[in-house]
């Protein structure tokens, strides 16, 4: 323990001169301040019409569950050769936004970024409610979501047995382990704070509900040896996580053997766009959220400037990984690469390839100037360009990839029906209708983490 | 200066033993020439690689440590720049291997058989002798002017302070890294994946970006593990910084792995003929074996010992475990490089296992001078690590 508290004075002088915390904080302060938004602001007009807003898309999307349930899934656009569509992509881009969260709160975590505390906890519910909408698609997808556990291997008397060579089999395992961590360690996490609300909270109601969600916590030095013990451990398990999930997805496409799809490099690339779109959806829910509640004194210029850097690296590992199959298309001297990559910037679809390629790899290079990286407004809408292009990426290997095969005579278009777009559209009301929720009822910040910044007396008061 | 001067009777041994070594290896590759001309090409471009991957691997951890920070790169920091001062001593090595050697070693370099094949016709605008040595010349350029502007700035923060220069550093560093991955990717598909010129892997370039990491970690480690050993260096002997370089490489070992195994997976499960010919190459015929000993020297050991603490908090134990990798990364490049030549084409590839001694010899020649040179310039410049203040 003393080690550990060593190093992480000995990163804080590394961090450079720039706080992660606003100068002039104390315990209580940082307590008043982050506690106050489920216990005491209320209900503000700017949650109350958001919410309302969120909520009836989301109410968009129960509908069109019905609809899809009552006639199948010929109401989505999907046909052949484009047997995937909106489901997969939606799919896929969902699951991307989530690993930024597991990354802030299990990667930093080991790396000892001190940044990383006031943005974990918000993160991690970001991941999962992106993977709640991203289960969605699978499971409607099934046509009949009430058989989806068959999706799952145990002894039946059906003589069924899932293909354990499919890539998708692997990603009900890898899906379904990653929520299921991340659920755990970001309820871990939040049971200090909730034992702070249960004290705090006023009405018995709230007392009694946040005094059963704390476990019974009541700040003891043995709990907080066995919490540091637990995330730690939760940590180690989710590193691999953020690798593995994403792997597993590129896996979905790049071990069949349709040319754009079987490329080597779809594993880390994969993984390298899902930060990439994680960390815009961060940006995307922090700013507002920070400016909204007044949180700026805790999600600093410093935390802006870092996550565009991220932002920054993993978008040039992504266009890297697109250079790679320009490249390697034409150097394979394979007709279908070949064909391929024509079809995908000429062809058709190939508005979509070039939008992609600005939004993706061009608009985002104005993050290397630091004024860029310090204006507001303009970061607000670099993530959601971003957000954009991470879409429209997987739109480009899916339908580009599938529309036109080895077989001219079976070529077609895709084009995504109503249904298609209310179903994305109301994924993204849930989502955020499950963002307000969080907001509104749970600390957002992580109150003990960030009481860990302020700099003790002992130190000589160096900031 | 002072730990240098008080420790340059220590260096000045290791260089000389560097020296010698590469004296007798150079006369055993000399035989070796005699010998077998095609075999010691073969065997120079195993160990030019092997060493120009910790050479300019240098260069990449060094730009990773100034946009990251981290008291790790404090603690190399010395022995990464001295790296990346040995860069223009690895041009000097390749020109003999591509205006001597290519035609021992490169297909696409021989006119009758491009003539007959029609994907080295259109790939001979890219794979053409001029194009790879005018290219080549260009990625040196590259790394030895990050090199020179890097080592430039660092001198200078000794006298103005950490935080004066540090900015200067990043701003060199953020654009370069870039500049030095796309380098070192072209530049190993043209001086390797180039050796089975119809075979492709998008993946290949960021394979051999992670074995120089790996490589360049498990040098730095091993480095520093002596020099603290030594008087004035010995209050550098930090149990966390160790820690922290274990933690690195085993990170590194997994994303080695990592990448090995995707590309194997995804080439495996669709068996395309132009594709899996590579595997069919380094399974078979006894490589089979060095894939199985790669798998579980190269990982799943170095993965058991770097997961626990207390191997990476000792710096007897986790200087051993780079030892290890220093020597199964020369076993993974042979892996991958030498199968490409000891098959006889037909309808399906017969490999069969050739461990030629050049193999060693011409590892043991480039390496001996390479630390020698390595040596001098660590030399150069002070040895206790820059002061963050």
């Amino acid at each position: 323990m003393a080690d550990h508290l060593e190093t992480r004075n000995s990163t804080t002088t590394l961090a450079g001169p720039e706080p992660v915390l606003a100068p002039g904080h104390t315990y209580a302060t940082v307590t008043d301040k982050i506690a106050a938004v489920p216990l005491e602001v209320g209900w503000p007009r700017f949650w109350i019409v958001g919410f309302t807003i969120s909520a009836l898309i989301f109410g968009m999307l129960l509908m069109t569950i019905l609809w899809l349930l009552g006639k199948g899934i010929g109401v989505w656009g999907p046909n052949n050769p484009v047997g995937w569509g909106f489901d997969i992509i939606n799919f896929v881009w969902w699951i991307g936004i989530g690993h930024a969260g597991t990354l802030i709160s299990a990667i930093l975590l080991l790396l000892r970024q001190q940044w990383r505390m006031s943005i974990s906890r918000f993160a991690e519910a970001m991941t999962l409610f992106a993977v709640a909408c991203a289960f969605l698609y699978p499971t409607f997808h099934t046509g009949r979501p009430w058989l989806a556990y068959w999706l799952l291997p145990y002894p039946n008397t059906m003589a069924m047995w899932p293909q354990p060579r499919s890539p998708l089999l692997w990603d009900v395992f890898a899906v379904s382990t990653y929520a299921t961590i991340s659920l755990v360690f970001w309820y871990v996490g939040l049971i200090p704070d909730l034992a702070s609300m249960r004290d705090r909270a006023k009405s018995r109601f709230a007392q009694v509900i946040y005094g059963i969600l704390a476990l019974g916590w009541r700040g003891s030095a043995q709990h907080w040896n066995h919490y540091e013990i637990a995330s730690l451990i939760l940590a180690g398990l989710s590193t691999p996580l953020v690798l593995s999930v994403h792997t597993v997805v590129s896996f979905d496409f790049a071990v069949g053997l349709i040319p754009g799809w079987h490329a080597t490099i779809f594993p880390p690339y994969f993984v390298a766009g899902a930060i990439y779109s994680g960390f815009a959806m961060v940006l995307t829910l922090a700013i507002p959220m920070r400016a909204w509640y007044g949180m700026q004194d805790f999600i600093t210029m410093k935390h802006i400037d870092n996550m565009c850097k991220v932002m920054l690296g993993t978008g040039l590992i992504v266009a890297y990984g697109y250079a790679m199959e320009a490249f390697m298309a034409w150097y394979s001297g394979n007709l279908w690469e070949m064909f391929m990559f024509k079809n995908r910037t000429t062809g058709p679809y190939g508005w979509s390839y070039w939008s992609l390629i600005i939004f993706n790899v061009l608009i985002p290079q104005v993050l290397w100037l630091k004024k860029a990286r310090q204006n507001i407004p303009l970061v607000f809408v670099l993530s959601l360009v971003i957000n954009v292009g991470m879409w429209l990426e997987r739109f480009v290997i899916i339908v580009t990839s599938l529309h036109r095969d080895f077989l001219p005579a079976s070529w077609g278009m895709y084009y995504p029906t109503k249904y298609d777009w209310s179903m994305y559209l109301g994924s993204i009301g849930l989502f955020l209708t499950l963002m307000y929720l969080f907001v509104r009822f749970l600390p957002s910040i992580s109150i003990f983490e960030v009481r860990t910044l302020i700099p003790r007396a002992s130190k000589g008061g160096a900031h | 200066m002072s730990a240098t001067e008080a420790m340059r009777p220590y260096l000045d041994k290791i260089q000389t033993r560097g020296l010698l070594a590469g004296i007798v290896g150079l006369i055993a590759c000399g035989v070796g020439f005699m010998v077998d001309h095609d075999q010691f090409w073969r065997s120079y471009l195993l160990g030019y690689v092997y060493w120009f991957c910790l050479a300019v691997g240098s260069l990449g951890l060094l730009m990773l440590h100034h946009m990251v920070g981290g008291q790790w790169g404090v603690a190399i920091r010395r022995g990464l720049e001295a790296g990346t001062r040995t860069i223009p001593l690895m041009f000097v090595l390749l020109l003999p291997m591509l205006f001597l050697g290519s035609h021992s070693l490169y297909e696409w370099t021989h006119a009758e058989v491009v003539a007959k094949d029609p994907v080295l016709q259109h790939k001979s605008v890219y794979l053409n002798l001029p194009g790879v040595i005018a290219r080549a010349v260009v990625y040196f350029a590259i790394w030895i002017l990050l090199a020179t502007l890097l080592n430039k700035y660092s001198q200078e923060q000794e006298t103005a302070g950490y935080w004066a220069v540090r900015p200067k550093l990043q701003k060199v560093s953020a654009p370069g890294i870039v500049l030095y991955g796309l380098a070192v990717t072209f530049a190993v598909v043209d001086w390797v994946m180039s050796l089975e010129p119809h075979w492709f892997s998008t993946v290949y370039g960021a394979m051999f970006l992670v074995g120089q990491g790996l490589v360049t970690f498990a040098f730095m480690i091993v480095l520093m593990r002596h020099l603290t050993d030594q008087e004035p260096l010995k209050d550098q002997d930090k149990v966390n910084n160790f820690h922290d370089l274990g933690t690195l490489m085993f990170a590194f070992t997994m994303l080695w792995a990592y990448i090995s195994f995707s590309q194997f997976l995804i080439i495996w499960s669709a068996n395309l003929p132009e594709e899996i010919t590579w595997y069919i190459r380094r399974l078979n015929g006894g490589w089979g074996y060095m894939a199985a000993a790669l798998l579980i020297f190269h990982f799943i050991v170095p993965f058991l010992l770097l997961l626990q603490r207390r191997v990476k908090r000792k710096k007897a134990w986790v200087g051993m475990v780079a030892a290890w990798m220093l020597v199964m990364r020369l076993v993974d490049l042979a892996w991958v490089i030498l199968p490409a030549f000891s098959h006889s084409e037909g309808q399906m590839p017969q490999p069969h296992l050739n461990l030629h001694w050049l193999n060693l010899a011409a590892p043991v020649a480039i390496g001996g001078i390479w630390i020698w040179y390595f040596m001098m310039q660590l030399k150069k410049r002070s040895l206790e690590p820059l002061q963050v203040s």
